[in-house]
């Protein structure tokens, strides 16, 4: 089986790529350079407005709001990697295995599987918070956790799908290894899919960080988080709705972003499309 | 399946005894008050907190005194008391006319049975407060006489707060769920994570309230808080947590706003168990280090007054030690250079509440700038705040609201969280409890002091009372000094 | 396909009983002793022992859990340890606002999605189809809460149309309900609402493209009456199974909206819970929100077997 190359450009993929791009040279960025300290706390530059010297303005400590978007956009893409390499990394084998062994194992797998599948994202983090402390770090191994299941659906499905081909059960037929038929058949071609759902879940997860943020369950101050700016925007909102608005538009940005490059992969990868259309 | 239909039945009627809570505007002689922290039961006397207090003290329940706005003992349910010469034994005559909400009335036997239940049957820290009492005579139906095993200006004081509560043998029942007091108003309804409703109660001694309603709603969270009075949902907020929003009151003709004192001292407390911080240079070096002015400007929008010790305003020992270790990076960098410690990295452990979250943003920007590392750690408050801060003592710093009226003693008690433990301070402090009340003044403004030299904790600011009502009420405390929210002092405008 | 549902309704069981031991599992390691904070800042030892022992938690964790599940069997969750009022009775309380808020929410989604997904599908080569499209997706890139701020500040603030929070029970009030509920529902509604209409698309565009519906249309039906015709069961498939999921996102979702309205539901029951560590209040509400995210499972998959055509004929 090959993947099916769809279309040479959707407007989706470029959009997302253009979108998600925009986070990650931010984000890049603030390592080299960013216009204040975004932690530096400035009674004198209480409350400015946006303006030359700081682009959107300052927030009720002084802070550059800038800048802080700048340095959020890392803490935006370090919970999504943590999360979604979480995910992938034990869901994607997970369901290959699931897959590939004894009907009866790979059934026991999914049931495994679809039960955790029944403690939502937020509320798995909002224990392990409790559990463990809460931190971006431990938020989002818990959203990690939870978005496991997806992957290893679609992991099993892809796989299920290459192991019926003919070359494959020619390569079993010729006595190849089940490791070796996994790791050089059946992983290259359910690549395209792992990273459709990475892009989803890569959203999914900077959303719960943000909700995190905001219930006080997510990342730990001063760092600068988006969700943590909105949360901290709250009682400013009707005087200085800047503060809520900058952040706000910056997740959306970054969820819009992964969720039309995922779109955008998808109409490449999904094999199912090319049958439908 | 009796039991799944009980439920499904239970279920269908969805939350009907959660929370009814916004038909009060409709009442005139009702009133809707919002707070931040909700009590878990009415148990004072077994369960630890301010929100129990704050709702049912002066409120539902009645001491012998009452504290005012001004810091001064003034009679509630004594008339008036007769201290002996050697300041050891104390002669209150009892109201009359007052009884209990349950019909019971309130005589001397009730005075002697609720001191003596502190001692007995309370089980939270508050109750050593009782322990200097030694004995409690009924001399007659409205007199009885309490005898101390030593002179304490303190006890009196003291006896305005949740221990001087007078309670009725046969009230003490069921005390988490059904609260028996003297006071104007009686509990009438209560909906778990919403409010409870208090009925002006019609057997009360004193005068009627002003209102025969009220209505206490809890909000968790400061802007929801607000935006419930904005939204004319509620008639007054009795604290507003986030002070960058009072404008929004100030500029809106519909709201009457106060800005007063609480004795809450936010304290940057630190841990004097263990190195550095048992260091009283590297102390002052982290005192000198912070601007509180800017804290309190960025942290609290400026609202609330800097302190230079565990004083507010409204106690009599108060002087104005704001110079003491004030503001000076130069000669912090210079005693961390001295004591050793230019590489200092300290973890911040706080509550996770409003004030500490944003205090402990401007702690960290400052010390970084006198090169101390800081790393903020929030924890849940109460439960893990209480356990590995308080109790176990795992912190370098901390910074925490410390609410109780006079609780500078704590400064007394070497097996407090801060480790602070200095034989002068005890001795200090010893005596102007024992002492005359001028000695007491005197004694309690060297602690003070000493505090504030050796830099047992960095007093950040003292929390503003911040209150903002409809137009239509009036007598809004300009203070908050007590343990209770008052309700008997509010008014309807105008009358 | 009775064995199909049978098979079902005895995963349901038994992950049930899994799930219930993994809560209890997860919340016997979270730190803070609960006796100490039932008693304060000043607890003795002697005193902290004893209510250790009435709370029962110096025993062993397997005797702990099989009593603990035994009465949740019976409606009897335990004893709160903040409290110390049972936690059964609450939990019902809440678990019906929050049920509410989650059905009006669900139907918020419904109204936008069904109109919204149906219109894009049949326009999804012009235009005004692309806008709508467009639109769902910026719905799905806006976190709930930060819709529920917005509207608050709007609605209740600076127009003081609705409530900005609190809840008033049906037969208290239906008016004061429904104003109040009206805020919390959107919020929770217009994000589900904008994801719920890229599932109704996109499953409406596969069925236009069946046979059926062509010869319909082919026989001079609009497009809109051929749907409601022939199609719309067809189309209900993977709209019903996303539904379902979405049943569980709404029900977390809440806890988020719940804070923000100050609605007193399981959500902000929990996250006090939490902050209290109020052990067994937090397993039985974790419990009880894990057992309702199976059991819309369970019902989805039974209704999956029934709807689809393809599974009835198999069986």
């Amino acid at each position: 089986m090959t993947l099916a190359v769809r279309r040479s450009s959707s407007p989706s993929l470029w959009v997302g790529l253009g979108l998600v791009g925009l986070v990650v040279v931010t984000a890049l960025a603030s390592f080299l350079w960013t216009p204040h300290d975004p932690t530096l706390v400035d009674a004198a530059q209480r409350l400015r407005g946006p303006g030359t010297d700081y682009v959107f303005g300052t927030d009720k400590f002084g802070r550059d709001l800038f800048s802080q978007v700048m340095v959020g956009a890392r803490t935006t893409l370090f919970v999504g990697v943590v999360a979604v390499g979480v995910a992938a990394l034990i869901g994607t084998p997970l369901g290959v295995f699931a897959a590939m062994a004894p009907k009866w194992l790979g059934e026991f797998v999914m049931r495994v599987n679809d039960l955790v599948l029944a403690f939502p994202a937020l509320l798995l983090a909002i224990v392990f918070g409790a559990v463990f402390g809460a931190d971006t770090l431990t938020a989002m191994i818990a959203i990690g956790i939870a978005s496991v299941p997806s992957f290893a659906r679609i992991a099993r499905s892809g796989a299920l799908g290459v192991m019926s081909t003919e070359y494959v059960l020619a390569a079993r037929s010729a006595g190849r290894s089940r490791t070796a038929i996994a790791v050089r058949h059946v992983l290259p071609n359910i690549a395209g899919l792992v990273i459709v759902q990475s892009s989803v879940s890569f959203a999914i997860a900077v959303l719960s960080e943000a909700a995190l943020s905001f219930l006080g369950f997510g990342t730990r101050p001063p760092t600068p988080s988006w969700g943590r700016m909105l949360q901290e925007s709250q009682e400013l909102l009707a005087v200085e709705p800047r503060l809520a608005l900058v952040p706000g538009v910056a997740i959306a940005i970054a969820v819009l972003g992964f969720n039309l490059l995922g779109d955008g992969l998808r109409d490449r990868y999904d094999p199912r499309l090319e049958v439908r259309r | 399946m009796k039991r799944i239909s009980l439920f499904l039945a239970a279920l269908l009627v969805a939350g009907c005894s959660a929370g009814s809570t916004a038909s009060a505007p409709r009442d005139p002689n009702a009133i809707t008050i919002g707070f931040s922290a909700e009590p878990a039961n009415f148990d004072f006397t077994r369960t630890d907190g301010t929100a129990i207090p704050q709702a049912l003290l002066y409120n539902v329940y009645e001491g012998l005194v009452k504290l005012d706005e001004n810091g001064q003992v003034k009679p509630l349910l004594a008339e008036s008391w007769r201290v002996s010469p050697d300041r050891l034994s104390y002669e209150f005559s009892l109201r009359a006319n007052a009884s209990f909400s349950n019909g019971s009335p309130f005589t001397a036997d009730n005075v002697k049975f609720s001191i003596e239940r502190v001692k007995t049957t309370w089980g939270i820290s508050q109750k050593s407060k009782m322990d200097v009492v030694s004995r409690v005579e009924v001399l007659a139906p409205t007199k009885v006489r309490v005898t101390l095993s030593r002179p304490s200006n303190n006890w009196l004081f003291d006896m305005t707060t949740r221990v001087g509560a007078m309670f009725s043998p046969d009230g003490v029942a069921d005390l988490p769920n059904n609260p028996v007091g003297t006071g104007p108003y009686d509990v009438a309804a209560r909906n778990r994570g919403s409010s409870i409703t208090l009925k002006a109660n019609p057997r009360y001694w004193g005068p009627k309230p002003a209102y025969e309603t009220v209505y206490l709603r809890y909000f968790k969270d400061s802007t929801a808080l607000n935006n419930a009075l904005l939204s004319n949902g509620i008639d007054v907020v009795s604290a507003v947590a986030a002070p960058d929003s009072m404008p929004q009151f100030e500029n809106d003709t519909r709201f009457n706003v106060t800005q007063g004192i609480t004795n809450g001292e936010v304290v940057l407390s630190f841990n004097g168990r263990k190195a550095p911080l048992n260091d009283v240079r590297v102390r002052r070096a982290l005192t000198q280090g912070i601007d509180r002015r800017v804290l309190l400007d960025t942290a609290w929008a400026g609202r609330g007054e800097l302190i230079g010790s565990m004083v507010p305003r409204t106690d009599p020992w108060y002087t104005d030690l704001t110079g003491v270790n004030a503001y000076n990076p130069e000669n912090a960098k210079k005693l961390l250079a001295e004591a050793g410690q230019q590489n200092l990295n300290l973890r911040l452990r706080i509550p996770n509440l409003p004030y500490a979250v944003t205090s402990a943003q401007v702690v960290k920007s400052e010390l970084n700038k006198i090169g101390v590392g800081v790393s903020i750690e929030p924890l849940d408050f109460p439960a893990v705040w209480l356990k590995s801060v308080f109790t176990e003592h795992d912190f370098d710093m901390s910074i925490i609201q410390h609410v109780e009226p006079r609780d500078i003693t704590t400064f007394g008690n070497t097996k407090y969280y801060w480790g602070y433990d200095s034989p002068k301070v005890r001795r200090l402090l010893a005596e102007g409890d024992r002492g005359s009340p001028e000695q007491q003044v005197t004694a309690m403004r060297e602690v003070a002091a000493t505090l504030a030299d050796d830099a047992a904790a960095c007093w950040l600011f003292l929390f503003p009372n911040l209150i903002a009502a409809k137009k239509k009420v009036g007598g809004l405390p300009l203070n908050q000094i007590s343990e209770a929210f008052d309700l008997t002092i509010l008014r309807r405008a105008g009358s | 396909m009775t064995v199909q549902i049978l098979r079902r309704a005895l995963i349901f069981v038994v992950s049930a009983l899994v799930a219930s031991v993994a809560v209890f599992g997860l919340l016997a390691v979270l730190p803070g002793d609960p006796a100490q904070v039932a008693l304060g800042v000043s607890a003795t030892p002697e005193l902290l022992a004893k209510t250790r022992q009435e709370f029962g938690i110096d025993r062993p964790l397997a005797t702990q859990y099989f009593e603990w599940i035994g009465g949740v069997f019976s409606g009897d969750f335990g004893n709160s340890y903040v409290t110390r009022e049972p936690i059964g009775p609450q939990l019902v309380d809440r678990l019906g606002v929050t049920m509410w808020l989650v059905g009006a929410g669900m139907l918020v989604a419904l109204l936008i999605a069904l109109p919204a997904g149906v219109f894009a599908a049949v326009r999804h080569r012009r235009a005004s189809g692309s806008v709508i499209s467009g639109l769902s997706q910026l719905g799905v890139a806006v976190p709930g809460f930060v819709a529920a701020i917005i509207l608050v500040q709007v609605f209740a603030v600076q127009l003081r149309w609705l409530p900005a929070g609190g809840w008033t029970p049906p037969i208290v009030d239906p008016l004061d309900f429904l104003s109040g509920l009206l805020l919390p529902a959107l919020s929770l509604g217009l994000v589900q609402g904008a994801v719920l209409t890229r599932y109704v698309r996109s499953s409406v565009i596969d069925v236009l493209r069946e046979d059926y519906l062509r010869t319909a249309r082919a026989k001079g039906l609009t497009p809109y009456r051929a749907l409601l015709r022939h199609g719309l069961r067809n189309a209900s498939v993977p709209v019903v199974t996303v539904l379902g999921l979405q049943l569980a996102t709404l029900l977390i979702g809440a806890v988020v909206i719940e804070r923000v309205f100050v609605i007193p539901g399981l959500g902000s029951m929990l996250l006090d819970a939490v902050s209290n560590r109020d052990l067994l209040t937090v397993q039985g509400i974790v419990l009880v929100l894990v057992l309702a995210v199976l059991l819309v499972n369970f019902v989805v998959d039974v209704l999956y077997t029934v709807l689809n055509p393809r599974l009835r004929q198999a069986s």
